[in-house]
């Protein structure tokens, strides 16, 4: 060790000296004014599917994305959305229309000004049919959005409009309450025309990627690592103090905990289970709520799930706590509504105030059981079946509620499970009794969460469709008072947990373990950790 | 005539191989764009399989597929809607061929020496403490193997990095853990063979001579024994440099082996096609190479129907 110490002692020194000589080559060795060398190595998993904010849908690639980019809005160290690419933005009376103004010193990496043009174009370019972009739903707030995405109108009937240079015109189907949340999500950033329409690979290589945010991609070395640079363009260039981050691409767990053991990553995310043992009590463990649901949906059209009083009893039997405490171990939240915690509201969390929608009551849940089967004229119920995706932890806390069903209700449950594209397309069709699903909301606002059950909602499976559940969130997306918006969202959530035709079985988390030398970093309960303040102290 | 013949069986059994590969593929339940996260709206999953051909009817799907075969474009993948099979594998191929050949040369030169040592001291000691290696390098998995090898290199003694890719340190732990495999059954295959070749005529008149040991062994005992190796080095050959999961996984190399397995979970469909239509070829074209050199090899074997 020692040895090798002096060996890069004598490197250090041979290249400052080499330095020196080149003149001013200081500022590229990448080090601050304490002499930190401002440099990172975190993880980042797997190859982010596509860098083209237009056409990104998952996480990973988002990670980077929102490092190198920036839309109008982004988020402040704690989440919240505030101002970014654009300086200042005018509502105007009975809220559909935005008009922002883009800040005079937003630039792209290649030196140009970012334009009102530039969102225009990119918008529009998420719409166009041919583009085929998934999450141009994302953009349906916007008027003529859909009917254009969908064929049925034109591209000049979209209601965005660069008036000026500076000036986007944004015009909405109807106020929404939450459009400064939306717009720091990915698919809302802007993209250069010259460049994509130059290029149909502009995407994919650092030669010819041109972005607008605080860092620069200046590395791809596909399934290896990407590299990122400050960039000196940004307009608050001062705030970012590193130099440069790399992104390795590693996924198997194991691995990646060694290389953090040994220096070799700065950050990682997604602990294995046997890891969090032997982490927990360490300062550089971090647990971080991730904003969303692991739950079991029933399939209300199916016998035995058709009757409320049923589904309640199957809620009311699960210990979620011991799910969390000794199965996955990971610091997750019981869950007892829809919504996770994590969304700021006037009155406070939103979770807080809606408080619990349910207590788990084995005797409780015996008596509704009972009384389900009476209303229905059943005897006995007929087989059910629980559907999972293959993998160890679906397994190990499906097999616990399997337990806890037949001890508290006397029901043998049948666990099957497929591979997640088998389980879904399973799902789909509706031939399933029960099942596992997952939804992690892309922003943070419990809109987001309920549309999950709406009843023309492509993701509601279960069957369940509610006119009061409906006319509510509807009511939701049109109020422009806070305080009555998150409050018709509480009713909302009241209605549906009455129903209950799922059962809601924790909150996400995520855990990481981050370098001593690491601080400010921005941990969020639905993105990955952002790195705009990040710093090296040692 | 042979030689023209086994060219264009190349050719066919590609093409029965991609339309295999094709009617199986379609017969997984499942969507490509199915996903519990972000559900699209129906008229986007239309734009979406317009995109990919996927919204005509199946024969003309492959139809398109087998034209766009013939020129070499494999499409683009679904799950990367930015980048295209041709590049995935273009990407990838380098650090699997590396990792691949650098095995191979390990398990190859190793290998022999072993087999040839075991056979030369048949039935003695070192006759069978070179057999037991070779089974335990058969029985140990190289997922075991792998993790040990970063425990003891990478973590305790700290000589070589545990993963990633970039140096040639990231090269050596994947390759040893690649390569014990392949090297033991090379080991046994060579001793066998170097047995069979020992008991020969030719090696009894060779020693009659009075050769010396060195040119008894390599010159007439190790150049015939070793064309059993050959058969065998081919298949070894083509799936070693196309990239192995388990190890890619492990070591994070950027390698194209992730893509056989990944692809089919995620019914991306042209990385499914592109990835075996690209398996076979070079495995087709490697055992054709491999037929036609035996000819130089063995001038026994002759180049005729007959003999094939």
């Amino acid at each position: 060790m020692k040895k090798w110490m002096l060996l890069f002692i004598l490197l250090l020194s041979v290249s400052t000296v080499l330095g020196a000589c080149g003149g001013d080559k200081e500022g590229e060795m990448g080090e601050d004014g304490k002499g930190v060398n401002q440099e990172i190595t975190l993880n980042i998993k797997t190859e982010p599917p596509s860098l083209d904010p237009g056409l990104s849908t998952d996480t990973t690639s988002a990670w980077v994305l929102d490092h190198v980019f920036e839309g109008l809005y982004t988020t402040d160290e704690d989440g919240n959305p505030i101002l970014g690419a654009a300086e200042s933005v005018d509502v105007s009376e009975g809220g559909a229309v935005h008009t922002f103004t883009i800040r005079d010193d937003a630039n792209w990496t290649d030196g140009t000004p970012v334009t009102a043009a530039d969102f225009e174009y990119a918008w529009k370019r998420v719409l166009n049919p041919e583009v085929g972009s998934r999450f141009a739903f994302y953009l349906y707030y916007i008027k003529g959005a859909e009917e254009y995405n969908t064929g049925n109108g034109t591209v000049e009937e979209v209601g965005v409009e660069a008036v000026d240079e500076k000036t986007l015109k944004v015009t909405l189907n109807a106020p929404l309450g939450y459009f400064d949340k939306l717009l720091t999500m990915w698919t809302y950033y802007p993209v250069k025309k010259e460049l994509v329409e130059g290029n149909k690979d502009w995407s994919t290589d650092p030669e010819t990627y041109i972005s607008n945010g605080p860092f620069k991609m200046t590395k791809w070395a596909h399934d290896s690592e990407i590299v990122i640079e400050k960039n000196k363009d940004y307009y608050d260039e001062s705030t970012v103090k590193l130099n440069k981050v790399t992104f390795k691409m590693v996924n198997e767990a194991t691995t990646f905990y060694q290389m953090y053991k040994t220096g070799e990553l700065d950050l990682i995310s997604t602990l294995p289970t046997d890891v969090l043992e032997a982490e927990r009590d360490s300062d550089e463990y971090l647990v971080v709520p991730r904003y969303g649901t692991y739950m079991y949906i029933f399939n209300v059209t199916k016998e035995p799930f058709t009757n409320a009083k049923v589904r309640k009893a199957f809620s009311l039997s699960v210990n979620r706590d011991l799910v969390v405490d000794n199965i996955n171990k990971a610091g997750e939240i019981p869950a007892y509504g829809m919504v996770p915690p994590g969304v700021a509201t006037p009155d406070g969390d939103f979770r807080e105030v809606g408080g619990k929608h349910f207590e788990e009551d084995a005797d409780e849940a015996k008596k509704l059981l009972a009384e389900g089967m009476k209303e229905e004229g059943w005897d006995t119920l007929p087989q059910v079946e629980l559907l999972y995706t293959t993998s160890e932890g679906n397994k190990k806390i499906a097999e616990a509620v399997q337990e806890m069903i037949k001890k508290n209700l006397d029901i043998d449950l049948k666990l099957v499970n497929q591979e997640s594209k088998t389980q879904l397309a399973t799902v789909n069709q509706g031939n399933f009794q029960m099942s596992r699903m997952g939804w992690v909301g892309t922003f943070v606002d419990p809109v987001i969460n309920l549309d999950y059950f709406l009843g023309g909602s492509p993701n509601n499976r279960t069957g369940w469709v509610n006119d009061e559940y409906d006319s509510l969130l509807e009511q939701s997306k049109i109020e422009q008072d806070d305080k009555k918006r998150y409050d018709l969202l509480h009713q909302a959530e009241a209605v549906l947990m009455e129903d209950m035709p799922f059962i809601p079985m924790y909150y996400n988390s995520n855990t990481y373990l981050t370098s001593p030398k690491l601080e400010n970093v921005a941990y969020y309960v639905n993105r990955q950790p952002f790195l705009k303040w990040a710093e090296k102290v040692k | 005539m042979y030689f023209v013949k086994r060219f264009l069986a190349m050719f066919l059994t590609v093409w029965i191989i991609a339309t295999l590969t094709f009617i199986v593929m379609k017969f997984i339940p499942g969507d490509p764009f199915a996903t519990d996260a972000d559900v699209f709206p129906e008229e986007v999953l239309e734009n979406l399989r317009a995109a990919y051909n996927l919204d005509k009817p199946v024969p003309v799907q492959y139809f398109l597929y087998m034209k766009d075969l013939v020129t070499f474009d494999l499409g683009t993948s679904i799950v990367s809607n930015t980048r295209s099979v041709n590049q995935i594998i273009g990407d990838g191929l380098p650090a699997s061929a590396i990792l691949g050949l650098l095995s191979m040369a390990i398990a190859i030169f190793f290998g022999v020496i072993l087999g040839v040592i075991a056979a030369l001291n048949h039935n003695k000691a070192i006759d069978h403490i070179s057999m037991v290696i070779a089974i335990i390098g058969i029985s140990i998995p190289n997922f075991i193997l792998a993790p040990l090898l970063i425990k003891y290199f990478a973590v305790d003694w700290r000589i070589l990095p545990v993963a990633s890719w970039g140096t040639w340190q990231h090269t050596i732990l994947p390759a040893l853990a690649l390569s014990t495999t392949p090297l033991a059954v090379v080991a046994r295959y060579m001793r066998s063979s170097m047995l069979d070749v020992m008991n020969q005529n030719y090696m009894k008149t060779a020693e009659a001579k009075g050769l010396s040991t060195y040119r008894l062994v390599v010159q007439h005992g190790i150049r015939n024994a070793i064309l059993p190796i050959i058969t065998f080095i081919g298949p070894l050959f083509v799936s070693l440099i196309t990239g192995t999961f388990v190890i890619e996984k492990i070591f994070a190399i950027p390698g194209m082996g992730r893509y056989f397995v990944d692809s089919i979970f995620n019914r991306d469909y042209p990385v499914i096609m592109g990835t075996t239509v690209f398996y076979s070829l070079i495995l087709v074209v490697t055992l054709f190479l491999i037929d036609m050199s035996y000819r130089f090899i063995d001038p026994r074997i002759k180049l005729t129907s007959k003999g094939g």
